[in-house]
C-alpha cells in the first residue's frame, strides 16, 4: 500500500492533496477535546480550510523558503494552519507553547536564542502572547518579519480553487524541528521533502502501517516523536490521527484510553514516563468502558526502555484487552528523521537479563541464577535504509554483545544542524551521525542502555544540565560556578529525577531549608522540576581540567556520600 | 480560605516544609507541582478525603481556591 500510494510524490503537499483527492470523506484528524465531541477534519475540508490559510498566509508576505515558528496551544486550526505553511514551501516549526511556570523573561530568551541560531522569519502564535512576543520584531539583530495571530482571522466565506502546489522538488526544504533545552541551547535540524517521504516509507513498512490503522497521540508536536510518527506518518498516508491536548492528557492519563477505546486507535507512540503514570495513576473505577483489544502497537521511544514500565503496564491492562504483543519499542531521534531501530509488530519488546557486574565493564553476558542482573528492554532491529553500529571511544567496531556508542548512517540522516556548524561537526562524521548513546548489539536486535552525553530526559523531555547549573548559579547564596546538575533514574516514576548540587556557605539548616526552596524556584523559572537539592560546604565539588565543576564525577560522588543519606 | 489540612497533604505530597498557599494560588508557583506530580497531589486530596474527582473535575481547575471548594462542595 505505502509505494503504490508514494510513487511519484515528491513532496508532503502532493500526498495531502492525493488523499483528499481520492477520500474526501475519509477522516483525517479527529481533534480531541476532554468533554466535548471531538472535531473530526475530513480530507476534503481540511484541505480546504488550509488552501484560505495559504492565501491569506502568502497576503501576509510568507513565501517559498520562510521559516515560521508556530506556538498555538491544541486547537483544531493547527492542522490547516501548519498545512497552509507547508504548501506555500515555506518550513513550519513548532514549537512550545509556555506553560504558567515558565518565567516570560526565559521564554523570551530561548525564542531569541532560537531566532538567532534558525532564523525565524515569522512567528504565528496566539493573542495572549503578543506583549512577549512583539518587542522581538524590533530587537536588534532580529530576522522576524511580524508577529501574526492566524486563530483571529476570519475565513468562512472566503472561496479558494484549490491546494496551492509549489512546484518544489523532493530536495526543497520542509521543516524545521528543534531539539529540546530553554535558554538558546537548542540545535535546529532541517528537513527536506525527500528525507521525511522516505521515512514515512520505511518506517510504515516497518511498523506494517496500512488502511485500517488509526494513531491515537497526546504527544507534542514540537518533539520528533509527535511530530514525525504521530503527525507526519498519519497525514502523509491518509491515516487518521486523533490528536489530543498534551496538557490534558498529563493532567487526565485516562483520556488517553478512552480515546483508544471510543476511536478503535490501534497505534501510539508514548515515552516511558507514560507507563508508569498510566499504570500507577488511573484507579480502576476511571477505566469503566475502556477495551484497548484494537492497539496492535505502542511504541516506547524517546527515553530509555525499562522492563518494569512495560510489565506494570500489562499487569494493570491486560484485563481491559490490552495484549502482550502490542508492547514495542523504538529507537529515534530528529538527527534522523525519527527512527532507527523499530521492534517487530505483532510480538513483544524481547527482555535480555544481563549481568550487571560484566555490564559495568562493557560486556554483555547473561545472568547467572542468584546474581545481580539488570533487564534490558530491545529497541529491535534497522529499519530499511538506516544502519547502526557500536563503537569504542576512539571510533572502532566493537562486536555483539559489547557496550559502545551508537553510530548511525541513515537514507533519512540530517544534513547537519542549522547554522551551527560547530555542533554538526561534533556528530557527524563521514556520513554517520554520533549519537552519544551507549548501547550494545545482541541476537540482530539493539539495546540502549545509556548516555554519552550529560543530557537529562525527564518525561520524554530532552534538558541540558547547563541550562539548570546556569539559573541555579545565580541563586542567591549558591557560590557562583560551583554548581552541577544531573539527572538520576526513578524507578517509580519510570523516567528520571533532577538533582542539583550546589556549594553554599550555608551552615544553620534554616538557611539550608531556605537555599533549597529558592534553587527549586529557579528551576520551574525555565520549567524545570528540580527533585533534590544537595549544599555541601565550599570545595566540596571536583573541579575537571578546565576549572569547571566535572559533572560525571561529581554525580558518582554525590550519589555516593550525599544521596545515601 | 484553604484549609490547614489542605494544605498539609499538598506540601506533604510535595515533600516541602513549607510554603504560602492561598485561594488564588496556582499550581504553578508551588515549587514540585508540575504536570508529572499533579496526578501525585490529586489523589493523596482523594485518599484523604474519602472523595473522588471527575477527569474534567481535574481538568479544569484554575487554582487552589476553586479546589477546596471542590472538596468542600464533595465533602458537604
Amino acid at each position: 500500500m505505502i509505494d503504490t500510494f508514494l510513487d511519484g510524490k515528491e513532496t508532503i503537499s502532493d500526498c495531502w492533496r492525493s488523499n483528499a483527492e481520492r477520500a474526501p470523506h475519509r477522516e483525517a484528524v479527529v481533534h480531541y477535546v476532554a468533554g466535548e465531541e471531538p472535531y473530526r477534519w475530513t480530507w476534503g475540508e481540511i484541505l480546504r480550510v488550509s488552501s484560505l490559510y495559504a492565501r491569506a498566509l502568502k497576503d501576509q508576505g510568507i513565501h517559498k523558503g520562510d521559516i515560521c515558528a508556530i506556538i498555538i496551544r491544541h486547537h483544531k486550526d493547527f492542522y490547516p494552519i501548519y498545512m497552509g505553511i507547508s504548501s506555500l514551501g515555506a518550513l513550519p516549526a513548532v514549537l512550545a507553547y509556555p506553560n504558567s511556570r515558565l518565567h516570560p523573561d526565559k521564554f523570551r530568551q530561548g525564542l531569541e536564542g532560537m531566532v538567532r541560531r534558525s532564523g525565524l522569519d515569522y512567528i504565528l502564535t496566539e493573542k495572549d502572547l503578543g506583549s512577549v512576543v512583539n518587542p522581538m520584531v524590533t530587537g536588534s539583530g532580529s530576522t522576524i518579519r511580524a508577529v501574526l495571530y492566524p486563530l483571529e482571522w476570519s475565513l468562512e466565506g472566503e472561496t479558494v480553487e484549490r491546494f496551492p502546489s509549489t512546484e518544489e522538488g523532493g530536495d526543497a526544504p520542509c521543516l524545521l524541528q528543534h531539539s529540546s533545552g530553554t535558554t538558546g541551547l537548542q540545535k535546529a535540524v532541517v528537513l527536506t521533502h525527500r528525507s521525511v517521504l522516505e521515512h514515512v516509507r520505511r518506517y510504515g513498512k516497518a511498523i506494517d502501517i496500512g488502511e485500517d490503522d488509526k494513531i491515537v497521540s497526546w504527544l507534542p508536536l514540537y518533539h520528533d516523536m509527535g511530530l514525525i510518527a504521530a503527525f507526519y506518518l498519519p497525514l502523509t498516508l491518509g491515516i487518521p490521527l486523533v490528536q489530543l491536548d498534551p496538557f490534558e492528557w498529563v493532567s487526565a492519563p485516562v483520556i488517553l484510553l478512552e480515546a483508544v477505546s471510543r476511536e478503535n486507535g490501534t497505534l501510539a507512540w508514548l515515552p516511558n514516563f507514560a507507563y508508569n503514570l498510566m499504570a500507577d495513576r488511573i484507579r480502576e473505577d476511571d477505566l469503566d468502558g475502556v477495551r484497548l483489544g484494537s492497539l496492535r502497537m505502542l511504541v516506547n521511544c524517546s527515553e530509555p526502555v525499562r522492563a518494569e514500565s512495560h510489565k506494570k503496564f500489562l499487569s494493570k491492562y491486560a484485563p481491559f484487552g490490552l495484549r502482550r504483543e502490542v508492547l514495542a519499542a523504538c529507537y529515534a531521534m530528529a538527527e534522523t528523521t525519527f527512527a532507527a531501530t523499530q521492534t517487530l509488530p505483532g510480538k513483544e519488546a524481547r527482555n535480555l537479563s544481563v549481568a550487571r557486574e560484566d555490564l559495568s565493564a562493557g560486556v554483555i553476558r547473561p545472568v547467572s541464577p542468584g546474581e545481580n542482573g539488570r533487564v534490558c528492554v530491545s529497541s529491535g532491529t534497522p529499519i530499511s535504509g538506516c544502519e547502526l553500529r557500536v563503537l569504542t571511544d576512539d571510533g572502532n567496531a566493537l562486536p555483539e554483545d559489547r557496550v559502545g556508542e551508537i553510530a548511525i548512517r541513515s537514507v533519512s540522516l540530517f544534513n547537519g544542524y542549522h547554522n551551527n556548524p560547530e555542533k554538526t561537526d561534533e556528530v557527524l562524521k563521514d556520513g554517520w551521525y554520533f549519537s552519544g548513546d551507549y548501547g550494545f548489539l545482541n541476537a540482530g536486535e539493539y539495546f540502549i542502555i545509556g548516555r554519552k552525553k550529560d543530557i537529562i530526559i525527564l518525561a520524554g523531555k530532552n534538558i541540558y544540565p547547563e541550562d539548570i547549573e546556569d539559573v541555579v548559579g545565580q541563586v542567591e547564596g549558591v557560590l557562583p560556578g560551583r554548581v552541577v546538575a544531573f539527572g538520576v533514574e526513578d524507578d517509580i516514576t519510570g523516567t528520571e529525577q533532577i538533582c542539583v548540587v550546589a556549594e553554599s556557605q550555608a551552615d544553620a539548616e534554616v538557611n539550608k531549608k531556605k537555599l533549597r526552596l529558592a534553587i527549586i524556584q529557579a528551576g520551574m523559572e525555565i520549567d524545570v522540576t528540580i527533585s533534590k537539592v544537595y549544599l555541601p560546604p565550599p570545595r566540596w565539588l571536583i573541579k575537571s581540567s578546565s576549572g569547571k565543576p566535572a559533572r560525571k564525577a561529581n554525580m558518582d560522588r554525590a550519589i555516593a556520600e550525599l544521596m545515601a543519606y | 480560605m484553604i484549609s490547614e489540612r489542605l494544605k498539609k497533604i499538598i506540601l506533604e505530597a510535595l515533600q516541602l516544609d513549607d510554603f504560602d498557599i492561598h485561594d488564588d494560588t496556582t499550581a504553578n508557583i508551588i515549587p514540585g507541582w508540575d504536570s508529572l506530580s499533579h496526578v501525585r497531589v490529586i489523589i493523596a486530596i482523594e485518599e484523604n478525603y474519602g472523595i473522588r474527582f471527575k477527569t474534567l473535575e481535574v481538568i479544569r481547575l484554575e487554582n487552589v481556591g476553586q479546589l477546596q471548594r471542590l472538596i468542600d462542595v464533595k465533602t458537604g
